[in-house]
């Protein structure tokens, strides 16, 4: 990271010529994206701020920064509790790859410390979690600061199926467990609803709890106009409740009590006849992502032993898709 | 006659040696990758044991399944979704053998 360069920039964006950087320091966590604290000194007082910027090897699926600064604005406009976007760089000139700064929010990301730490109070925990949900389902095509979206699918839950089966295809390992909930998936897929913003990785993990209060809803890049349904199914799949099995909503807090707060805020219903059918769909795209990052190991592009190991992820998760399909 | 102890046994004493002397040792932000490295050996150790089942040509079952060929209703269907169990469970006892306890 070119602190100077990082430095020159940020005094013109506030104007403030006097400003300095105090600190930098890679902060933790991010297969996908890289987030650096970044302390500065300017004319009114200190300010902790984060650098979030791309990994060496990105994703193609994942939103370029501009877009994700973007959805940070349009989230908060919406009141979500997220981060403060501040500034976007685009210029690959000053740190070598695109970056936005954001205000620093203090909380517990980490999915087995928030499941470990949130128990007590989980169901108000899962309750504001609920709520934050549905402010993010409370934005809706068309937005003229979101074109980068494209045009909401006709129909989400059968562009989900066609999209995992590209992407096996792209893939190019036979993988007839998920196939085999995929069919089902197509022979059961629910009539569509209204298209909202899907945040898409909507799990414990990405949202920043402090004590029994939502600090942020983190990681943005994988928003996308679609069934609102896909969230919920993702928040509560029983592959993301890091061993908290009985605790069904993200492994922090009972199912109903995160419904609850979701229809507080929706003003509407949630139809639980399709938790399943989406539910099952979130198995089948981690397994899909897990053996993507795998690949990504594999192929060179980025050797780590956390992507190695995430590929390993795969079979649990496919034993689970031949339960979740036989329950269908 | 290869020389003794074999990799089995050295892997499974590395593992002790990064679970018991390195990880208490190591700053907390580095337990993690320790983790990972006895959890990648222990795997390791898992496969070097694991008894893989014959399968059908993969690719060919996975292309018949999304054209529906193995629906409920068609002659194959049972037959598929046990050999489909058999395939995650052998390959779920390298990788993840807790899951095995838990689906049945």
């Amino acid at each position: 990271m070119d602190e100077a360069a990082l430095c020159g920039w940020l005094r013109r964006a506030t104007g403030d010529e006097a400003l300095r950087i105090t600190a930098l320091t890679r902060l933790s966590g991010g297969a996908i994206q890289q987030n650096w604290a970044l302390d500065v000194e300017t004319a009114e007082g200190a300010r902790r701020w984060v650098l979030r910027t791309d990994a060496p090897a990105v994703l193609a699926v994942s939103l370029p920064r501009a877009a994700e600064f973007a959805l940070l604005r349009a989230a908060r406009e919406a009141g979500v509790t997220v981060a403060e976007p501040i500034f976007l760089c685009e210029d690959m000139g000053v740190i070598g790859r695109p970056f936005f700064v954001m205000g620093r929010v203090e909380g517990i990301a980490a999915a087995h410390r928030v499941v470990k730490q949130a128990a007590p109070h989980g169901d108000e925990v899962v309750a504001a979690l609920g709520r934050e949900l549905a402010r993010i389902h409370r934005i809706r095509p068309p937005r003229a600061d979101l074109t980068f979206l494209g045009d909401p699918p006709a129909d989400a839950a059968r562009a989900m199926i066609a999209a995992m089966r590209a992407r096996l295809d792209e893939a190019g390992t036979p993988r007839p467990v998920l196939e085999w909930g995929l069919r089902a998936l197509e022979r059961t897929a629910p009539p569509p609803v209204a298209p909202v913003l899907c945040h898409h990785d909507f799990r414990t993990g990405n949202v920043m709890i402090d004590g029994a209060r939502v600090a942020a809803v983190l990681d943005w890049e994988f928003a996308a106009w679609g069934d609102p349904h896909a969230d919920l199914g993702w928040f509560c799949a029983k592959c993301w409740r890091f061993g908290a099995h009985a605790r069904e909503a993200g492994g922090i807090g009972a199912r109903e009590a995160f419904y609850a707060g979701y229809e507080s805020e929706a003003g509407t219903r949630i139809d639980r006849a399709r938790m399943p059918w989406w539910e099952l769909m979130a198995t089948i795209r981690w397994a899909v992502i897990a053996a993507d990052q795998a690949a990504r190991h594999l192929s060179g592009q980025e050797r780590s032993l956390e992507l190695a190991l995430t590929g390993h992820i795969v079979p649990e998760l496919e034993l689970d898709v031949l339960a979740m399909t036989e329950a269908l | 006659m290869l020389e003794k102890p074999d990799g089995a046994d050295l892997l499974a004493t590395a593992r002790d040696v990064v679970l018991n002397e390195l990880l208490p040792a190591l700053p907390p932000e580095k337990a993690m990758a320790a983790r990972m490295v006895a959890a990648a050996i222990a795997l390791a150790l898992r496969e070097r044991a694991a008894v893989v089942p014959a399968m059908p040509d993969l690719a060919a079952l996975a292309a018949e399944i999304r054209a529906g060929a193995h629906d409920p209703g068609t002659p194959t269907h049972a037959a598929t979704a046990t050999l489909l169990r058999d395939h995650a469970r052998a390959r779920a006892a390298v990788s993840a053998p807790k899951a095995l306890g838990a689906t049945g």
